[in-house]
Formats: C-alpha cells, structure tokens, sequence
C-alpha cells in the first residue's frame, strides 16, 4: 500500500514539474496551428519575394511546424532500415532542403488565393485538419488535408494531401524509384538531392 | 536487408497482386512495406519511360506553345466561359456514370445542372449553377469501373493522351462511342464531321492551358518527373473513385509514427483499412 502512494505522490511531483514545460502552442487546436500556418504562409511566400528569400522563410515554417525526421524516414520507406547512421542523418538534412526548395515555389503560386480550415477531427494520437483553397474564377476550391501527429504535447504536420494526392506518398514512390534505378542504393538518391539541390541554390 | 535489382518475377507479382485486387494482401508489415515499394504497378516501365519522353517532346513544342497562346489570346471570361460550355456537354456522361454508380443524388445533382446552365446559362456558357453553390464534378467510366471494383490494370503511358490504365483507357473508348453529342453529329451531314476532334483539341489545351506553371515546377523540382507523375496519375484516381473531393474522406495513406504501420490504402481497389492507424497509435504518451 505505501509503495503504490509513494509511486502516486512520485507520478504527481513528475507530471507537476512536467506540465509548466509543455508551451502553450500545444494546447492549441490543430485546426488553429493550420489556419496560423496558412495564414503566414500566404505573408512570407508572397509573389514580391525573391526565390531564396521564399526557400529560407518557408524552411522556417517547415522546422517549426513539420515532424521533418518523421516524414524523411517515411519517404525513405523500407530502405531507412538499409541506411548506415551516416546516411540517415544526411538524408534527412538535405530532405529538408530538398523541400523547402521545392515547395516554396509551389506554394507561391497559391498566395492571393483565399485559405480556409473547413474542419478537424481526431485521428488516432493525432488530427486531421480540412482546407480549402478558394480559387479565383469560379474553379472547383482545391482540397488540402493535413495529418497532424501529436507527440509531447504538440501537433506535428506529418502528410499534406492536396484533391486526395498525399505529398509523402508521392515523395516515396518517388525516391523509391530513384534508389531502385541506382541499383537499390540509398547513396545514388543522397548524391542526386544533393546535386539537386546545389543547382537550386545557384538559381 | 539485402538489396538486389528488381526482377520480372517481382513485377509479374505486383501486378498478380493488383489484377487481383490485392485479395492476397501479404500479413506481416515487413512484407507490407516491401509490397507498397515494389508496387509501382508498371511492369512496362521501359517502353512507358519512352512514350512518356516522346509525350514530353510534343509536350514542350506543340502543347505547351498552344496553351500559352490560347491563354494570352483569350481573357479570362472567355476561358471559363469555354470551360463551363465544355464541362456542360460532359453532363450526359456524367449523369450516365453518377447512375450507373448508384450515386443518385450526385446523379440529381449533374441533371438539375445540365438543365439549369443549358436553359438560363445559354447552352452552358454560364455556370448558374455553380454559382449557385452546386459545383461541376468529374465522373468517367474509368471511374464508373473502378467504383464497381475492376481493377485498373498495369500502369501505361499512351501516346499524346498520357498516364493511364486499361480500365481508364478503355472507359474513354467506349465514351467516345456514347457520347450523345458525337452519335449526334455522325448521324447527321458530312460537314458535321470535324465537331468531335475540334471539341477534343480545345478541351485539351484548355485543360493543359490551367496546369502550365504547375507541371512546370514539377518537373523542374522533381528528382524522376516519370515517377511523380505516375505517382500522382494513381493516387488521383483512386481519390476520385472514393468521392475524396466532395466526401472529405481522410487520406487514405499517412502514416503514424510508427511509420512501419503504414496504410496502404493508396492502390486503387484496394479497399480502405480503416482501424489501422489507430491501431498503431501509442497509448502511453497522453498528453491533456
């Protein structure tokens, strides 16, 4: 009996020194961290930004906002788990790279477009938050889905699905294509990102 | 794990997996992951890479230059004007596939419009309806089939129409043989004859006319533009099989953190596994 309250009064000292740690953001709806994020996506990425402005800005959003080891391993897919320490941690470096840079221009084609969260549900530990961006001209709004996971008490974004096409799923089966033409290794996609991305930068 | 070159055996397995409508869906997540890889469900991968290039050529120097034209030469009234005169005479079609999918209420939906923007939007030029909140949505046989659960069949790239499958190439055939305007026009004087490709041609730069800088930036940022193309041929028509669009359904893939339970739900047919995800949620983490 007095084992199980120590172990109680223990549990309660912990969680009490843990709950001021917990930042404020995590008590925030899913649905509020999307429409904050959309909104000051649409302020940074604007069309009067120049190309690496737009990179270094939306790589904040990116860090911030993203569960970006979380998404590297999953594009990674099986070959994660083939991958030498090295080459993970590379991976995931110039992965964050790779899609600051290629999503910055992407998404700069949205802004002047109206962004709004339509609604949240929960999803396992975590959420899914609906969009929609409103396009001019009466076109059909484009859907965006977010899939949040929730770890330590905040909401990272782990998969975009834009009209029912998920961005990670894609970056997958595209990776997994460029590994299997290097003859299944993860070295010929790093030496590619890399080059890649060393080509971005110069542009 | 060990690495080798896929082999044609691998292949021949992908697309047994596939025609069967993955009946036999492989039980540990191990080999759940490995099937999602491998399963590209392009067995013609080699000769698809070349008509795709040889679509890219026609592309860059025949579409592309049109589209641009098309859309400097024409406002943007005109444009969506020309859309919504397009879109309307789909309707049948998509009456006859919203029918034939039991979706009756889409069905009411797609005839209430057609009679709509063909009355007071004067043959479609104008899409009352739509402004009147009741948006155009695409249906197809491809889709039709689909949704009856055929499969789609390997991965193929056609010559200037682009990524598809037999289910989707064939569903396209066969409109083309039921599209009421075209028995319309055959049925009547030679000079008729030229409405159909012309109706074609302009639907297609206007559709390649709205995607120009998008497709663009793709391919620029893309690592293997084949791949991601592809990618995205399959997972949007399994979306709009599901209805994804105006249902609001969760995406079927994601993953959670343990990213080895991922669901594969991005294969066309594949019926959603719903349960998985949060299966693989961990509960000793609860955060309130």
């Amino acid at each position: 009996m007095l084992r199980r309250s120590t172990l109680i009064a223990a549990l309660m000292v912990l969680v009490g020194a843990l709950a001021p740690a917990i930042p404020a953001a995590a008590a925030a709806d899913p649905a509020a961290i999307i429409s904050n994020l959309g909104s000051r996506a649409l302020e940074v990425l604007g069309k009067d930004a120049t190309q690496s402005q737009r990179v270094a800005r939306f790589r904040e959003l990116l860090r911030q906002d993203f569960d970006v080891p979380g998404i590297g391993r999953f594009v990674l897919g099986r070959y994660w788990n083939q991958a030498t320490e090295e080459q993970r941690a590379e991976f995931v470096k110039l992965f964050e790279d790779y899609i600051a840079m290629a999503y910055a221009t992407r998404l700069a084609e949205y802004t002047g477009e109206t962004f709004k969260v339509t609604g949240s549900r929960p999803d396992g530990d975590g959420a899914i938050v609906s969009s929609q961006i409103l396009r001019p001209g009466g076109a059909p709004p484009v859907k965006v889905d977010w899939r949040l996971t929730g770890r330590n008490g905040a909401y990272k974004i782990s998969d975009v699905s834009v009209d029912g096409i998920s961005m990670a799923v894609t970056q997958r089966s595209e990776f997994a294509s460029v590994i299997q033409h290097n003859g299944g290794q993860v070295q010929g996609l790093i030496t590619m990102l890399r080059q890649r991305i060393a080509g971005g930068a110069s542009r | 794990m060990n690495v080798r070159p896929l082999r044609f055996s691998d292949l021949l397995f992908c697309s047994a997996v596939v025609l069967c409508g993955c009946a036999s869906r492989p039980e540990t997540v191990e080999q759940q992951t490995a099937a999602f890889e491998e399963d590209f469900n392009d067995p013609f991968e080699d000769t698809n890479r070349k008509i795709f290039e040889f679509n890219q050529v026609v592309d860059r120097n025949v579409l592309v230059p049109v589209a641009k034209a098309y859309r400097t030469a024409l406002p943007d009234p005109v444009r969506d004007s020309l859309r919504d005169f397009l879109n309307n005479l789909r309707e049948p079609l998509v009456f006859a596939n919203d029918t034939l999918q039991g979706q009756f209420e889409r069905a009411g939906t797609t005839l209430g419009r057609f009679v709509l923007n063909s009355t007071i939007g004067i043959g479609g030029l104008v899409d009352v309806a739509g402004r009147w909140g009741v948006p155009y949505h695409e249906e197809d046989l491809g889709l039709t089939l689909g949704a009856w659960g055929i499969p789609e069949g390997p991965y193929i790239v056609v010559p200037i129409l682009g990524p598809s499958n037999p289910r989707d190439l064939g569903g396209q055939v066969a409109e083309g043989f039921g599209d009421p305007w075209n028995i319309l026009v055959s049925g009547n004087p030679w000079t008729l004859y030229w409405i159909p490709y012309v109706r074609g041609g302009v639907n297609g730069v206007d559709q390649r006319s709205r995607y120009i800088e998008t497709l663009a930036d793709i391919e620029r940022t893309s690592l293997d533009y084949y791949a991601t193309i592809r990618s995205l041929y399959r997972q949007r028509r399994a979306a709009l099989i599901r209805h994804e669009q105006e249902e609001s359904l969760p995406p079927k893939a994601g993953f959670s953190r343990r990213e080895d339970r991922w669901t594969p739900g991005m294969t066309a047919n594949s019926p959603a596994r719903p349960g998985v995800v949060s299966e693989a949620t961990n509960v000793t983490e609860v955060v309130k």
